[in-house]
């Protein structure tokens, strides 16, 4: 049986809910989970105060009701599934190195920074920075792959070290900005200044898109593993043709005022 | 002429960033008005001119009068019992204000924003993203033979910051003007480009595939000739501008709003930021935002050697936390987060998004200003206050971080930014304390009712 979590009394205020993962509650009854702290704002109270809870915690947790105000949720989680039938707040699964976390709804800013591992699903759309650094941080992601069916917003993938990206929908400007390595796909349209200062890694866009002046294009190839990855990603549900899985790529690379070594792929039908 | 005349030699303008300090004023010590103000720009004198006692209470509840106390012990209340309760303004008031409203948001764990977040807070983002290679305005004058000002007008913004940057004579130096060479970029022709000896127009917008651009040629790689095509500047410009920049003996790059408030924001920022570090291989380079409002820079540096981070901190879990985007005023207004709020001079009811407005206003705001703002309109407790610089005196910062201090002109008969704060701050921690009392002191309250604030 898993635990059900379903909100009782909206926030007044933001609720900072990093506990309530399924990782850490695993063995808890609906007594134990309803007394988990957390922040509302800048006072300390219990997840009862707002939820009320069903279940037996066996590393699978529903959550239910608006969560857009809430924060943290599934952060450092290592393991289990997170399920939430709604939208959610920021700083989902921030740091998470396994496990699973599916939104039915849409997500906040703050997808998955600086995760290691794990899978992040998203029905909607998310905002900024999904997959990224924080600030002052110089390495986003570093493992772990997120899948995000609608839109995205800027610095998607910022200091990105490693693991996948995708985006079903548009994506905003500053694609895998400071890049490392890792993957990142953008299905819809890609907005601008995609890959500034890559090192490594790879930006894939369905359209073509304007590129930085520090970029230089190589050659029109059709790589095997995109084929494979594109492949995956339509039994995902993800709405790939089929000419793109086997129709051509510019292949562009950069950023030079780094160390060139990155590339972005723009199919060309 | 009335006799009662007062002279006060060295005063200082805090109208904007360049927060001169080389005021001569003549004061009218009966009518409590400053007559003539030597060496002020136009703006200065007219900060000075316009600056006279207005005739208002010191202190309103819900647009009532009533005394400074009590609407110090209902600040207080508001403010204790919020669970979110936010911060903002601070750049146009001292840095001992400043001081106090960090300590008040630290006690009642709330979250504290500055003016920078509306203006260079990509600035801010960007130091701390790549470094800032960074001087003070003395050196410029001494040293700079080349001078870059991208994306600002400082001929209306500062008039006078061409004094410290482009015309004065120094040390190494010797012809002032006739040694610097001006350096224009903007989108359009200002009013400040007849200073410059280069102006380059270039496309809105497109300031970071210049810079970009820049960067990649400073580094000896090839840029896509398509540039001229983008940014509206030619590779032979770009080229020369890059062989100016590295054969100097000492550059600088001003930068202001144009380049920070446009699309890209902190990657701009960051992108010229990293410019001038790259050019540190050839020459000596240094970058400076060109800072707007007077004590802006002293926010930044106050809530940074407080809270270790400089705008967009919050104290919700009792620990400084930095999140720009989450804990910016803007954004915690708009998302509704907010449930009351103390501004200091400043005036987001009449500047900010609509959705933060909308919000502002539901909220009990309390608000400290020199003058009748929409913002003191819509407050709970309105406080007014004196003007900083010219009734008190404290410290400001000037754009290269330099901190100067204040010489008043004359009395004003409101109390200052930084004794409202503090005797808000002393309730504020009386009324935390016998809070986590009444649950039963624990250890932490213990010590902090020992602490002297
Ligand atoms: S430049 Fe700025 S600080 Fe100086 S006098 Fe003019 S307004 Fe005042």
């Amino acid at each position: 049986m898993s635990l059900e979590l379903s909100m009782h009394t909206p926030p007044e205020v933001p609720l900072e809910a990093e506990l309530l993962t399924p990782d850490r509650t695993v063995g808890m009854d609906s007594n134990a989970v309803s007394g988990i702290a957390i922040q509302h704002g800048n006072r300390q109270v219990t997840v009862g105060d707002f939820f009320t809870v069903k279940g037996k915690g066996e590393g699978e947790l529903h959550l239910e009701g608006d969560l857009s105000r809430v924060k943290h949720l599934g952060s450092g989680m290592s393991s289990g599934s997170l399920y939430i039938h709604g939208d959610v707040g920021e700083h989902l699964g921030a740091g998470m190195s396994g496990g699973k976390i599916v939104i039915d709804g849409n997500a906040g800013s703050w997808v998955g920074p600086e995760m290691s591992g794990g899978r992040i699903i998203i029905k909607g759309d998310a905002k900024h920075l999904v997959g990224s650094a924080y600030r002052g941080s110089a390495v986003g992601i570093t493992g772990g792959e997120i899948y995000i069916h609608g839109n995205v917003k800027n610095e998607t993938g910022h200091g990105m070290r490693n693991g996948l990206i995708v985006a079903g929908g548009n994506s905003g400007d500053f694609t895998g900005v400071n890049m490392l390595a890792g993957t990142i796909i953008v299905l819809g349209e890609m907005g601008i200044r995609s890959g500034a200062g890559m090192k490594r890694g790879t930006i894939i866009s369905m359209h073509p898109t304007e590129m930085l002046p520090t970029f230089s294009y190589n050659c029109d190839f059709n790589p095997i593993f995109l084929r494979l990855m594109l492949r995956a990603l339509q039994s995902q549900n993800f709405n790939i043709e089929d000419k793109q899985i086997t129709g051509k790529y510019q292949r562009w690379s950069g950023d030079s005022v780094e160390m060139n070594r990155g590339e972005i792929l723009i199919f060309r039908e | 002429m009335a006799d009662n005349i007062r002279t006060v030699k060295h005063a200082t303008c805090t109208f904007c960033g360049c927060v001169c300090d080389d005021m001569e004023l003549t004061v009218d010590m009966d009518k409590k008005v400053i007559t003539k103000a030597k060496n002020a720009c136009v703006l200065g004198r007219a900060w000075f001119a316009e600056h006279h006692i207005e005739d208002r209470p010191a202190a309103m509840i819900d647009g009532k009068e009533v005394t400074v106390e009590e609407a110090i012990e209902e600040a207080a209340q508001v403010l204790a019992g919020a669970k979110f309760p936010i911060t903002y303004g601070l750049s146009d008031t001292t840095c001992e204000a400043q001081r106090q409203a960090v300590a008040i948001t630290d006690i009642i764990r709330g979250t504290l924003d500055t003016t920078t977040s509306v203006c260079h807070g990509p600035s801010g983002l960007a130091f701390q993203g790549v470094g800032e290679s960074t001087m003070s305005l003395g050196e410029v004058k001494n040293r700079a033979d080349l001078v870059i000002y991208w994306g600002g007008n400082p001929a209306e913004s500062h008039p006078r910051h061409f004094r410290y940057a482009v015309t004065p004579k120094g040390m190494f130096i010797p012809n002032g003007k006739k040694d610097r060479t001006v350096v224009m970029i903007d989108v359009r022709k200002t009013p400040s480009a007849p200073v410059a000896d280069i102006l380059i127009q270039i496309k809105p917008g497109k300031d970071f595939e210049l810079l970009w651009a820049l960067r990649a040629k400073v580094k000896g790689k090839k840029v896509d000739p398509k540039i001229e095509e983008i940014t509206g500047v030619p590779l032979s410009t770009i080229n020369d501008l890059v062989e100016r920049m590295k054969n100097c003996r000492y550059g600088v790059l001003f930068f202001g709003m144009g380049l920070t408030m446009t699309r890209g924001r902190h990657f701009n920022s960051g992108a010229l930021l990293a410019l001038a570090t790259d050019l540190n291989e050839f020459t000596h380079f240094v970058a400076k935002p060109v800072r707007g409002h007077g004590n802006v820079t002293g926010a930044d540096n106050v809530v940074s050697w407080q809270t270790g981070y400089p705008f967009g901190v919050n104290f919700s879990r009792g620990f400084p936390r930095f999140n720009p985007g989450e804990f910016t005023t803007v954004d915690t207004l708009s998302h509704g987060d907010a449930d009351a709020a103390l501004i200091i001079a400043s005036d987001p009811a009449s500047n900010f998004p609509k959705a933060a407005i909308e919000h502002l206003k539901t909220i009990p705001v309390i608000s400290l200003d020199t003058k009748q703002t929409l913002t003191s309109k819509i407050a709970h407790v309105a406080f007014a206050t004196a003007t900083y610089g010219i009734n008190t005196t404290g410290t400001v910062y000037r754009m290269d971080d330099v901190p100067i201090p204040l010489r008043p002109a004359f009395d004003s008969p409101y109390p200052s930014d930084e004794e409202i704060l503090t005797a808000i701050r002393k309730r504020v921690h009386e009324l935390i304390l016998s809070r986590r009392g009444a649950r039963g002191a624990t250890g932490e309250a213990k010590v902090a009712s020992k602490q002297v604030l």
